[in-house]
């Protein structure tokens, strides 16, 4: 595979695949493209700011909430993690308990603790539980 | 291996189907056929309640798989009276027979647990490729 950049000033930033035959890893090749693009619409109090995906580091569902952390902040997000797990398909979100979705890209290690639950650590120093249910998911990202 | 081993069983699931569907169709329900069906049924069932249990309970591999095998073999237990598996003296075989499944279960769960545990780290760790 080839990688081309070129600089061309005045013009949005466009990706050009070009490809010999369509097969499965150029179409996860434009999903993963086209996530990249992907951002959220939270709430902070009564303001409303977009979040990219890449901001994101995981969303937590509480008491039928939706809260999206970012590196130091917590938003609130109107829309259920059925909605997150349709918007988010092949992007680096992953969802790794019933009631939390992580941020692969963030992601820095998994272990297993000595009670056999498994732990996730991102690169914030959060900690996040692991459901082994979901651990096969994780492993698809990468 | 694992794909073939994969695909043999959903082959040989399909087969058992396909054959036992023209001998229903032939000569009725028989004694071997609506045993592999009651198999079906109680694989569905126990299948089901798997599936509820990750879903809404996270406990630790080892008591997840205690708590699953009384409540598997209690299942079995159930369904072997109700289908008339059983002889009142040794409906006790089924906390064998249940007992083996899940060990053999859990081996395979937690040795696929640390697989993928590696293999995700071994991936975060990778270094990029200089371009």
């Amino acid at each position: 595979m080839q990688i081309v950049t070129r600089q061309t000033e005045g013009k949005p930033l466009t990706v050009t695949i070009e490809y010999p035959e369509y097969t499965e890893s150029v179409r996860g090749l434009i999903k993963r493209i086209k996530s990249l693009d992907l951002s959220f619409s939270a709430f902070t109090d009564e303001r409303q700011v977009r979040i990219a995906l890449s901001d994101v580091y995981y969303l937590e569902n509480v008491e039928r909430k939706v809260f999206l952390y970012t590196k130091g902040d917590v938003f609130r997000l109107d829309a259920s993690m059925a909605e997150i797990d349709k918007i988010t398909e092949d992007s680096d979100l992953v969802r790794i308990s019933r009631t939390c979705v992580m941020n692969t890209s963030h992601l820095t290690g998994i272990r297993q603790l000595k009670n056999s639950h498994l732990e996730a650590t991102l690169d914030n120093g959060e900690r996040l539980i692991v459901s082994r249910k979901y651990l096969h998911d994780i492993k698809r990202r990468f | 291996m694992r794909k073939i081993l994969q695909d043999t069983c959903i082959l040989a699931a399909l087969m058992i189907l396909a054959v036992f569907t023209c001998s229903i169709i032939w000569s009725g329900i028989t004694a071997e056929i609506g045993l592999v069906l009651l198999l079906f049924g109680l694989a569905l069932i126990i299948t089901v309640v798997n599936f509820l249990f990750d879903e809404f309970l996270n406990l630790p591999i080892i008591v997840s798989y205690i708590i699953k095998y009384f409540v598997f073999t209690g299942i079995v237990m159930l369904f072997g009276f109700i289908a008339g598996w059983f002889f009142p003296s040794n409906f006790w075989m089924a906390f064998i027979y249940v007992g083996i499944v899940l060990v053999l279960a859990y081996a395979v769960d937690a040795f696929k647990v640390k697989k993928d545990i590696d293999y995700i780290n071994g991936h975060i760790k990778k270094p990029e490729s200089p371009e």
